[in-house]
């Protein structure tokens, strides 16, 4: 993680910049989408536009929470765990963004 | 950091050394409300998957989510959102070098926890088809 400060700085402040438009459209879709059955769920989200910003909101909230949750680790733990759950972390973030990427993919173009 | 001559340097003062104050409590806010975030967004993953591939787990994600407990965690996941997206707002006029007089730091801290509690209403009614 070391030298790594100043791109993740602006990453996590340019990310922020998109995110902030977008948290406020998902905020607005998302709970009646949670709570919807699972043919109307799935007709919301293949709405093109609900899908590709969908996607880009969880790929950009992915590497978003990734520095984030880095910078809490480096700050709490100082034993080799820290480098265990910055790897966690990475996985995590990692197959957040192939989770969403592909479950979108597959309702969008394949059905 | 294992060895004494490294573990000399100072760390930061942390949580048991401080006055309680709103604007100390935004920025564990910030983090907690971060976290809250990433465990969301982790479950709706799971949501997507089995919207995707899966109906079974669906049906298990939704009952979840038309549960009590599930309904506490869509308006935590709300609520979160809400506090993160405008003390983070607070964040990017930091980093202009603006706000940080005592009063204005502090009224801006009220304002964020107040704003994400009155939108979260909205939000959650709008949601359930208030609105409609």
């Amino acid at each position: 993680m070391s030298k790594k400060g100043t791109s993740s700085f602006i990453l996590q402040r340019a990310s922020a910049v998109v995110l902030a438009p977008l948290s406020i459209w998902f905020l607005f879709a998302i709970v009646s989408a949670l709570t919807a059955d699972y043919a109307t769920a799935r007709a919301w989200l293949a709405a093109p536009w609900n899908a590709a910003l969908v996607g880009g909101f969880f790929i950009i909230g992915a590497l978003h929470m990734r520095i984030g949750m880095a910078e809490i680790i480096v700050d709490y733990i100082h034993s080799w765990l820290k480098d265990v759950l910055l790897f966690i972390n990475w996985l995590a973030a990692l197959g957040l963004i192939a989770a969403a990427a592909w479950s979108i993919y597959i309702i969008s173009f394949v059905g | 950091m294992a060895d004494g001559a490294a573990s000399e340097r100072p760390l930061s003062p942390h949580l048991q050394i401080w006055r309680f104050t709103v604007t100390l409590a935004a920025s564990i806010t910030h983090r907690i409300s971060g976290a809250v975030l990433y465990g969301g967004l982790l479950l709706m993953a799971l949501w997507l998957i089995g919207l995707a591939f899966n109906p079974a787990l669906f049906a298990t994600a939704s009952a979840i989510i038309h549960s009590a407990p599930g309904f506490i965690l869509i308006v935590g996941f709300v609520w979160s959102l809400l506090f993160h997206l405008m003390n983070g707002l607070r964040h990017l006029y930091w980093d202009y070098g603006r706000g940080f007089a005592l009063k204005t730091a502090t009224m801006t801290a009220w304002l964020v926890y107040i704003a994400a509690t009155l939108a979260t209403a909205l939000i959650i009614w709008a949601g359930y088809g208030g609105g409609a």
